[in-house]
């Protein structure tokens, strides 16, 4: 009878584990099994869970950088308007005749660029990320939409290679989201196999232990935080390519905070010093699952910051639970 | 008249793991009542549970033979005369003094407005009352001292009427002079009729303090003795549950010739041209007063503070070093004083914690787990580090274990000289001995140790030599045969000529 009890017992824990590594996982299987239900399977067919992840893969890429950052105990408030303001250079470019690889490469390095200064100010001239970040955000839109008066700039619409980008499949699995998956491998080796992914996690948990380990802490956190510009730079290649253009007062609106919001969701701690770059690939899908619930079940699309507001809510109240 | 406080057949879980069984405590009017017992012995919990921050899974509280409520909460209690000061304080830093002692009894103005003038006033008084002088209540917080924010403390406890005063581990981060003050007080409240409830490592102070003293161990009542009828060794014994070994200072049996470190000039706002020396497998001591620059100093040494001068010569060759790595590259490791802050990454497991050093001077980019897997295990075993899996993540463990794997990382990458700040604070018996033994271990293989202590017991029982320290200078150093506690302080203290003088 004990024994009984004491077997119970031990499935409990396990179940309790499991659930604490995995709950977004597990939150979005629920999620999918529900609406599979009331949209009689139009939810669950093939075509929409594509979609699905074909527009997830924007914000999915801005997150996983996004995830060292705040692993590291930062933050980036700039990833929206620096993918504009990279996305711009790339049609500008690739509209003007520029080689196409020339022009991502170009794309990549403005973002880059930014995730540079923001480290190196945030690091040398000691002023809070938040600050620095938001700074710079700001001053990048402006930017943008100075150099393009405002408007919505065209590339080189006759480009198939480039519209393949964004719009492409291979083997029916859209090539966003193969680029978002790649990037994910790379980084979680990086973040988990590696002395700097080690050290990204000791800076975020207790900088100071940090330094008197001998960590050279300014350099790992400027290089979150290029990290997080690559990861920019490469959603800002996906989100020209969709439409073959960039919207300078629109494109990356709002964006930091949807991928901020993945990040949190996918159980990374806004303390720094835990956290899954997986985690936040899911996270970002679960966001784009719940847009796309709303649109199936005829839900004004003005209550969708009221969903995502709640998820995040739900998903953090999970994880302080469990950590107690 | 009954007694101020009962507490009676104490139990207390923690998920499924029973850390308290059957505790019984009393406490009479203007006693000073010691609770010892190694980390983990329950006594923190004991207090919590008296404080109402914990609820006891069985049995009773009585306070002036009066039954407290079960689900009592721990602002009532405080109310009712049970007030408890933690190691680390529950103060504001950016409030002042008064806000702080009056933090959610503030009195107010018919208005409904802060009376300011009478807080202050009413603030001054306690102040007064503690013989604390000169501390202003308008100071902010954070501009006193540690030894005056306890006092900060302990002024806010007492403006709650208190009957029942605990305090846990409080002269931990007092110099020894701050710690006779407070003795004083605390003789000073048991006189009124405070009942004092002393929790403590350093049985010395037991010993100087208290009237009577309990001992728990494994969450176990072992003894309740009065403290006159029993010695500091048998107190240790109790706690540990065997004979415990009291480290001796051996005498240095190398090559005094062979100097691994030198420090020549070094001066900065606070240091002015310090000199010293120390020779392979030498066990070295700074002692000195907090703030004499000890800490400063090693800073320097390892290369996080930037002195305006200053040169340290490596086995006679000059070297700097600019940030920690390369004081790590060189040999050079750094127990720091406030594992907390400095020490441990509390979030992350064990064995990230006990490789992290290891991989500073690891010259591959890929972690190698096995690696770390094998060093993890070797450490955990070597220093008898309590925990169920090298996953575990550090802040479950006890300070003493957690502290050996502060130790434990450093030991890892085999420095050659060793820095300890501290190394011994807040630490139980049994960890303490265990951590001496590595030391004179260390020591004998060569290995030069450097012990920064502000615990005079701990420089005298395992350095072979000492420096003191006082206001940036060396005042003097002392071999094995012309050392007591008293000449120690009186260098510190910068006493000596004077007294010298006087004879």
């Amino acid at each position: 009878m004990s024994n009984f009890i004491k077997n119970k017992i031990q499935i409990l824990d396990v179940f309790q584990n499991l659930w604490a590594k995995y709950n977004a996982i597990f939150v979005f299987l629920i999620l999918f099994a529900i609406l599979a239900m009331l949209t009689d399977g139009r939810f669950a067919s093939y075509n929409n869970i594509t979609t699905i992840l074909r527009n997830a893969s924007t914000i999915g890429l801005i997150a996983v950088g996004m995830t060292f950052v705040i692993i590291a105990g930062g933050i980036d408030l700039s990833s929206g308007p620096v993918m504009a303001t990279a996305g711009l250079a790339l049609v500008f470019l690739q509209g003007g005749g520029t080689p196409l690889p020339l022009a991502m490469l170009v794309c990549i390095i403005v973002a880059t660029s930014f995730g540079l200064i923001n480290g190196i100010i945030i690091t040398k001239a000691k002023v809070p990320p938040f600050i620095v970040t938001l700074a710079i955000g700001i001053i990048a839109r402006s930017v943008t939409m100075y150099i393009g008066r405002g408007a919505t700039i065209t590339g080189d619409n006759t480009d198939t290679v480039f519209k393949t980008i964004g719009n492409g499949s291979i083997l029916t699995i859209p090539i966003p989201f193969i680029i978002l998956m790649v990037v994910a491998t790379i980084l979680t080796v990086l973040l988990v196999k590696t002395k700097f992914g080690t050290f990204v996690f000791a800076v975020g948990c207790n900088e100071v232990a940090a330094k008197y380990s001998g960590i050279k802490v300014d350099n790992i956190k400027i290089l979150t935080y290029v990290i997080a510009g690559i990861c920019v730079g490469l959603a800002g290649i996906i989100e020209a390519s969709r439409m073959v253009a960039v919207s300078t007062t629109t494109t990356g609106s709002y964006y930091e905070f949807d991928a901020i919001t993945a990040v949190l969701v996918g159980g990374t701690s806004l303390m720094g010093g835990q956290g899954t770059i997986y985690g936040s690939v899911i996270g970002a899908i679960i966001l784009f699952f719940v847009n796309n619930i709303m649109i199936h079940l005829h839900i004004s699309t003005y209550l969708t910051g009221a969903i995502k507001g709640a998820v995040i809510m739900i998903a953090v109240l999970l994880q302080t639970r469990n950590r107690n | 008249m009954p007694n101020l406080l009962e507490m009676e057949n104490i139990s207390k879980s923690f998920s499924g793991v029973k850390v308290l069984h059957n505790v019984d405590l009393d406490l009479k009017r203007g006693e000073v009542l010691a609770l010892c017992g190694e980390n983990g012995a329950g006594k923190s919990t004991l207090m919590k549970i008296l404080a109402a921050v914990y609820k006891s899974d069985e049995g009773i509280i009585c306070l002036e033979g009066e039954e407290a409520p079960l689900n009592i909460h721990t602002f009532d209690m405080q109310n009712k005369g049970v007030s408890m000061i933690h190691q680390e304080f529950n103060l504001i830093n950016h409030l002042s003094v008064a806000q702080n002692i009056f933090l959610t009894r503030e009195p107010l103005k018919r208005t409904g407005l802060i009376d300011f003038k009478k807080m202050n006033r009413d603030a001054k008084e306690l102040l007064i009352s503690l013989g604390q002088h000169n501390i202003s209540p308008t100071a902010s917080l954070s501009s006193l001292k540690t030894a005056q924010q306890q006092m900060v403390e302990i002024a806010k406890a007492i403006s709650f009427n208190v009957k029942v005063l605990i305090m846990d581990e409080p002269t931990s981060m007092l110099t020894m002079k701050e710690t006779e003050i407070l003795f004083d007080l605390i003789r000073e409240l048991a006189k009124k009729g405070i009942g004092v409830i002393y929790i403590s490592h350093r049985l010395k102070e037991i010993k100087e303090v208290c009237d009577r003293v309990v001992i728990l161990r494994d969450g176990k009542f072992i003894t309740n003795q009065n403290v006159s009828d029993i010695t500091e060794q048998e107190i240790a014994n109790y706690m540990v549950g065997r004979e415990v070994s009291i480290s001796q200072a051996t005498d240095f049996s190398g090559d005094a010739n062979d100097i691994v470190l030198e420090v020549r000039h070094v001066s900065d706002l606070l240091l002015k041209d310090v000199n010293f020396k120390v020779a392979r497998g030498e066990i070295l001591g700074f002692s000195g007063l907090v703030g004499s620059g000890r800490s400063e100093l090693m800073e320097f040494i390892f290369g996080i503070r930037k002195p305006k001068s200053g040169e340290v010569y490596l086995n006679k060759k000059l070297v700097t070093n600019k940030t920690p790595d390369s004081a790590i590259l060189r040999g050079i490791g750094f127990i720091t004083e406030d594992r907390q802050r400095s020490g441990i990454l509390n979030r992350r497991n064990i064995r990230e914690n006990i490789n992290l050093i290891g991989q500073i001077k690891h010259k591959g980019f890929i972690n190698i787990s096995s690696k770390q897997k094998y060093n993890a295990a070797k450490m955990i075993k070597q220093l008898n580090i309590k925990c169920t899996a090298q996953t575990q993540t550090v802040n479950t463990l006890s300070g003493g274990n957690q502290q050996k794997i502060v130790l434990a990382k450093w030991l890892l990458v085999d420095s050659d000289i060793l820095i300890l700040d501290e190394p011994t604070r807040g630490i139980d018996v049994g960890s303490r001995e265990e951590i001496y033994n590595i030391i004179h271990e260390l020591s004998a293989a060569g290995k030069t140790i450097i012990i920064v202590s502000s615990d005079l017991t701990e420089v005298l029982s395992i350095c072979q030599r000492v420096i003191v320290m006082h206001e940036g200078t060396i005042k003097t150093e002392l071999t094995r045969d012309d050392r007591t506690e008293e000449s120690i302080m009186s260098y510190a203290t910068n006493t000596r000529q004077t007294q010298e003088g006087k004879a």
